[in-house]
C-alpha cells in the first residue's frame, strides 16, 4: 500500500465539562443550572505517518498527547478534522481495523491477574480469530524475542514488573498489528526492564514493519527509538522531526565548557556569549548557534585552552524550559 | 474524658462530611432495604397473618417498624475492612493512637445519619401509594424503640466484628459472613413476625442473638406489647457473650497481621 | 472461502469456551467456595420453604396459587439467582472496575462485540448448586402436585412453552443486570444499583398475584418481576394464557433490544467524553 499509514488532518477535539462548586451548597446549585465550559483539548494538528516509521509523541500531563492517542486507537470521537489509520475511521472500531492496530498502556493491563499469561493469551488468540497452531507458532516466537520462558506459565500476580510488562506486549502483539500504539510502556520499569523493552520494539520493528507510536516520560526511550518526534503542546502541534531539530529549535544556543591553563576575569569572556559558570580555570558559556564556530575561533586563538567541548543543554531540560515558560503546570 | 469527646466529635465530623460525598451510594443502599415491603406485601395478601392472630394493621405496623430498623442497623463493616486489609490501608490506622475499630463504628453511625432523609422519603413514598399506613409512636414507645434501634445495631457490629478479625486468617471471611446473613434474614423476624412461628421454632429463634435485631425493636415501635428489660437485657447478654471473643481473637488476627509483615 | 456469518459465529463461540475455560481454572483455585455455597443455597432454600409454609398456615392458597405452584414458583427463583451467581453477578459487576481501571478501553478494541464480552467474559461455577436446587424443586413440585400439576408438560410440543418462557425469563433478567451496569459509564459508583435489583428481585420467591393490587402493576410494569417467574411457572402447571406468554416474550424482545440500544449510547458517551 502506497502513502502513509496514518494521517490526521485539523485533528481536533473539544470536551464539554460541566463546572460544579465544591461543598454541598456548589452541588445544589449545579443541580439546578448547568455550566459549562468548552475545553480544547486538541487544537486543528495535522501530521502523516509512513508505514515502518517509529514516531515518538512527547508532551507534559494534559497536554492532548494522550487524547490524540485515542483518537488514533478510535477509543475517542474527534469533534473535528479527518483521520485515516491503516484505511479506516479510527472510531467506527470496525473489526477489520482492530485486528489491525493494538494499544500498550503501561499502566493498565489486560491479562488476567489471577492465571498464567498463557491463559489470557489463549483468550486472545480466540477473540483475534487466529487458529491455535498458528497461535502457539506465534507466542513461541514472540517469548524468544522478549526472552519469556516459564514466566508465561505462572499466574501473573507472581511475575516481576518488567516480566509482566513483557508479557501484556507478548498479547498485545499476538495478532500480528501493523500499527502498534504504545502508551508509557515503560512506566515504572528499573533501567535494565526499560532497555530490554526499547531493544524489543526496534527488533519487532525490524523484522515486521510494523508502525509504532510512542509516548513516554522517559527521554531515554525516546532517544533511543525514535527518529522523528511530534511535540504536542497545549492541544497543538509544536514540532513534527528529528529530536535534533527540536533541540535546535528550542536551544538556539549551545553550551561550550573551556578548561584553560591560565586564571582570566569573568570579565575577559564577556563578548563571547552568557556566562552560565566561571571558576577557576573552569568557563561555561552560552554561545548562539550562529556564531558559534567565528567565537570559538577567536576563543583558542586569545587563550590557552587545555580542553574544550561544545554540547546541547540536555532535552529533557529544554523540553522543560518549554513547558514552564508557556506557563504549564 | 475530653479527649475521647474530643476525638469522638473529630471523627464523626470528618466521617459524615465523606459520607456526604457517598450519598447517591447510600440512597441506593436505603432503597436495597425494602425487602420488609416487600414481605408486608405478600403477608397482607394471605390469610396466615390473620390465623395467628394479627391484624391487618398489626402486620402494617409491624413491617413497617421492621423496615426502619433494618435500614438503621446494617452493618458492611467486613467488606470495608477486607479491603483496607488488602490494599494496606490498615496498616497506618494501626500506627494511631486510636483502635481502628472506632473509626469504623464512626463511619457506620455517620452512614446512618446520611440515610435518614432517603428513609423518610421512602416512608413518604409509602404513605402515599397506601394512605392511613403510617402511624406516629408515643413518645415513650419511640424513645424505647431508638435506644433498641441503637442496642441492635451494636450487637450486630460486635457480631461482625468476630467474623471480620476471620479476615486475618481467611481470604474467604466475607463469604462466612454471607452465612451468617441466611439464619439472620429467616430467624430475625425480617420476613415474617415470630407470632407466626410454631412454637418450637419460635423458641429455638428466641435462643439465637437474630430475633433482637429485627423483631425485639420492631414490636417496641409498633406498639406490640413487648418484655422491655428481656429485650435489653438479652442484647447485653449476648454483647457480654460475644465482646471477650471478638477482643480475644482481634488481639490474635493483630499478631498476625504484624507477623506477617503488614 | 466460509461465509463471514458462519465464520464469525465459529469465532464468538471458541471465544466463549476460551472465556469459559480460563475462568473455571481462575475459581477453582478457591475449593472452599463450593462448600460456603453449598450450605448457603440449602439454607436460603429451607428458609424460603418455611416462610412459604408460615404463608400458608392461613389458608390453602396464596393469592390463588396452592402449595405446589407456589413450590414451582420459588423453585424458578431459585434457578434465576443460580442463573445470577453463575454468569451475571460476575461478569457485570466487572464493568464498573473497567470503567475506574480504564481497562475498558482494551475491551473496546477488540474485535469482538464489546456487549458480548462483557457480559460472556466470565462464569462462576458457583451458582451450580442454585440451578441444581431449583430444578429439583420445581421436579418435586410438579411430581407431588400429582397428575394435573403438571398439565404443561404432557405433550413434546407443551413443553416448548415452559422453556421459551423461562429463556425469556433469562433474556429480561440479564437485560436488567445489564442495564444497571452499563449505567456505571456515567455514574461510576452506581454498581450497587445492581444489588438493590438483586434485593427486590426477592419478591420474585412468591407468585405475582400474592401482592397487593398496586404491588402487582408496579411487579409486571415497572421491575417485571412477574414474567421471570409467575409466568413460566404458570406455563409448566398448564395454565399458560397466549397473553401472558406473548406478552413475556415481547418484554424479553423490548428488554434485550434496550439494553443494546444503552450499550451503543453508553459506548458514545464513553468514547466521547472520556480524557
Amino acid at each position: 500500500m502506497a502513502g502513509p499509514i496514518l494521517q490526521a488532518r485539523g485533528l481536533s477535539k473539544t470536551y464539554r465539562i460541566s463546572e460544579k462548586q465544591p461543598g454541598l451548597a456548589g452541588t445544589l446549585r449545579h443541580l439546578v443550572r448547568r455550566r459549562h465550559r468548552d475545553v480544547v483539548a486538541v487544537d486543528r494538528i495535522s501530521f502523516a505517518i509512513e508505514p515502518g516509521e517509529i514516531v515518538g509523541f512527547l508532551g507534559p500531563n494534559g497536554a492532548g498527547k494522550t487524547t490524540t492517542l485515542k483518537m488514533l486507537t478510535g477509543l475517542i470521537h474527534p469533534s473535528g478534522g479527518a483521520l485515516q489509520v491503516a484505511g479506516y475511521e479510527p472510531w467506527r472500531r470496525q473489526a477489520a481495523f482492530l485486528r489491525q492496530i493494538t494499544l500498550v498502556m503501561g499502566n493498565r493491563q489486560q491479562l488476567i491477574w489471577d492465571l498464567p499469561a498463557l491463559d489470557s493469551l489463549r483468550v486472545n488468540a480466540a477473540v483475534y480469530g487466529i487458529a491455535e497452531p498458528e497461535a502457539r507458532r506465534r507466542i513461541g516466537e514472540l517469548a524468544e524475542m522478549l526472552e519469556l520462558g516459564a514466566e508465561l506459565q505462572r499466574p501473573l500476580r507472581k511475575l516481576s514488573l518488567g516480566q509482566r510488562m513483557k508479557a501484556e506486549l507478548l498479547a498485545a502483539l499476538l495478532h500480528r498489528p501493523s500499527v502498534l500504539f504504545l502508551d508509557e510502556p515503560t512506566l515504572g520499569l528499573d533501567v535494565n526492564a526499560q532497555a530490554r523493552v526499547r531493544d524489543f520494539l526496534a527488533d519487532y520493528n525490524r523484522r515486521t514493519g510494523a508502525t509504532v507510536l510512542l509516548t513516554s516520560h522517559y527521554m531515554g526511550d525516546i532517544t533511543a527509538l525514535c527518529p522523528r518526534v511530534l511535540l504536542i503542546h497545549q492541544g497543538q502541534l509544536f514540532h513534527d522531526g528529528s529530536l535534533a531539530d527540536l533541540t535546535q529549535r528550542l536551544a538556539p544556543c549551545r553550551q561550550v565548557r573551556l578548561e584553560l591553563a591560565d586564571l582570566h576575569p569573568a570579565e575577559a569572556f564577556a563578548g563571547f556569549g552568557v556566562i552560565e559558570a566561571h571558576q577557576g580555570h573552569q568557563v561555561r558559556l552560552l554561545v548562539p548557534r550562529a556564531q558559534l564556530t567565528e567565537r570559538v575561533a577567536v576563543l583558542l586563538e586569545r587563550f590557552a585552552v587545555v580542553d574544550l567541548e561544545v554540547s546541547d543543554p540536555p532535552i529533557e531540560e529544554l523540553i522543560g524550559g518549554l513547558f514552564r515558560q508557556r506557563g504549564q503546570p | 474524658m475530653s479527649w475521647a469527646w474530643r476525638v469522638a466529635r473529630a471523627l464523626l465530623g470528618s466521617q459524615y462530611a465523606l459520607m456526604l460525598e457517598y450519598r447517591a451510594e447510600i440512597a441506593l443502599w436505603a432503597l436495597s432495604g425494602v425487602l420488609p415491603l416487600i414481605m408486608l406485601g405478600v403477608w397482607s395478601g394471605s390469610g396466615a397473618g390473620a390465623a395467628a392472630g394479627l391484624s391487618p394493621q398489626q402486620l402494617s405496623h409491624y413491617f413497617l417498624a421492621a423496615f426502619v430498623v433494618r435500614q438503621f442497623t446494617v452493618v458492611w463493616l467486613i467488606h470495608v475492612f477486607e479491603e483496607d486489609a488488602l490494599q494496606g490501608r490498615l496498616s497506618p490506622f494501626l500506627l494511631q493512637p486510636l483502635a481502628p475499630l472506632w473509626r469504623y463504628l464512626a463511619a457506620h453511625l455517620s452512614e446512618q445519619a446520611t440515610r435518614v432523609p432517603f428513609v423518610l422519603l421512602m416512608l413518604g413514598v409509602v404513605g402515599l401509594a397506601a394512605p392511613g399506613v403510617l402511624w406516629w409512636p408515643s413518645p415513650g414507645e419511640l424513645v424505647l424503640g431508638l435506644l433498641a434501634i441503637l442496642a441492635a445495631f451494636l450487637l450486630r457490629f460486635l457480631l461482625q466484628i468476630l467474623v471480620t478479625t476471620l479476615c486475618f486468617w481467611s481470604e474467604r471471611a466475607a463469604a462466612l459472613d454471607r452465612l451468617l446473613l441466611i439464619p439472620y434474614l429467616f430467624l430475625s423476624g425480617l420476613v415474617a413476625p415470630l407470632d407466626t412461628f410454631p412454637p418450637a421454632v419460635r423458641r429455638l429463634a428466641l435462643a439465637t442473638p437474630f430475633p433482637w435485631m429485627v423483631d425485639f425493636p420492631a414490636r417496641l415501635l409498633a406498639g406490640e406489647p413487648v418484655n422491655v428489660a428481656l429485650g435489653f437485657g438479652a442484647i447485653a447478654a449476648w454483647c457480654l457473650l460475644l465482646w471477650p471473643i471478638a477482643h480475644v481473637l482481634w488481639r490474635a488476627g493483630l499478631r498476625r497481621y504484624s507477623a506477617m509483615g503488614a | 472461502m466460509e461465509r463471514p456469518l458462519i465464520r464469525d459465529i465459529r469465532c464468538y463461540w471458541r471465544s466463549l469456551r476460551c472465556f469459559w475455560g480460563t475462568s473455571l481454572a481462575a475459581e477453582l483455585e478457591y475449593p472452599l467456595n463450593a462448600a460456603i455455597e453449598f450450605v448457603s443455597v440449602l439454607g436460603n432454600l429451607a428458609g424460603s420453604l418455611f416462610v412459604l409454609q408460615l404463608l400458608f398456615a392461613g389458608g390453602p392458597s396464596l393469592g390463588g396459587w396452592s402449595w405446589s405452584g407456589a413450590l414451582v414458583v420459588l423453585g424458578l427463583y431459585t434457578l434465576l439467582d443460580g442463573f445470577t451467581t453463575c454468569v451475571l453477578q460476575p461478569n457485570l459487576s466487572r464493568i464498573v472496575s473497567h470503567v475506574q481501571t480504564g481497562t475498558l478501553d482494551y475491551v473496546l478494541l477488540k474485535p469482538i462485540d464489546s456487549q458480548f464480552w462483557l457480559s460472556a467474559r466470565t462464569v462462576s461455577p458457583w451458582g451450580l448448586p442454585a440451578i441444581a436446587a431449583g430444578l429439583g424443586l420445581i421436579g418435586w413440585a410438579l411430581a407431588q402436585g400429582g397428575p394435573e400439576a403438571a398439565a404443561g408438560l404432557r405433550s413434546p410440543g407443551a413443553v416448548l412453552l415452559p422453556l421459551a418462557l423461562l429463556l425469556a425469563a433469562l433474556v429480561i433478567l440479564y437485560s436488567l443486570w445489564f442495564v444497571l451496569a452499563a449505567l456505571s459509564i456515567w455514574f461510576v459508583k452506581v454498581w450497587n444499583a445492581t444489588e438493590v435489583l438483586r434485593y427486590t428481585l426477592v419478591a420474585g420467591r412468591y407468585p405475582v398475584s400474592a401482592y397487593p393490587p398496586a404491588l402487582r402493576l408496579l411487579f409486571t410494569f415497572v421491575l417485571p418481576v412477574a414474567f421471570l417467574t409467575t409466568v413460566p411457572a404458570e406455563a409448566l402447571l398448564g395454565r399458560g394464557s397466549a397473553l401472558w406468554a406473548i406478552g413475556s416474550l415481547l418484554v424479553a424482545a423490548l428488554c434485550l433490544a434496550g439494553s443494546r440500544l444503552l450499550w451503543r449510547f453508553a459506548q458514545r458517551s464513553y468514547t466521547s467524553a472520556s480524557s
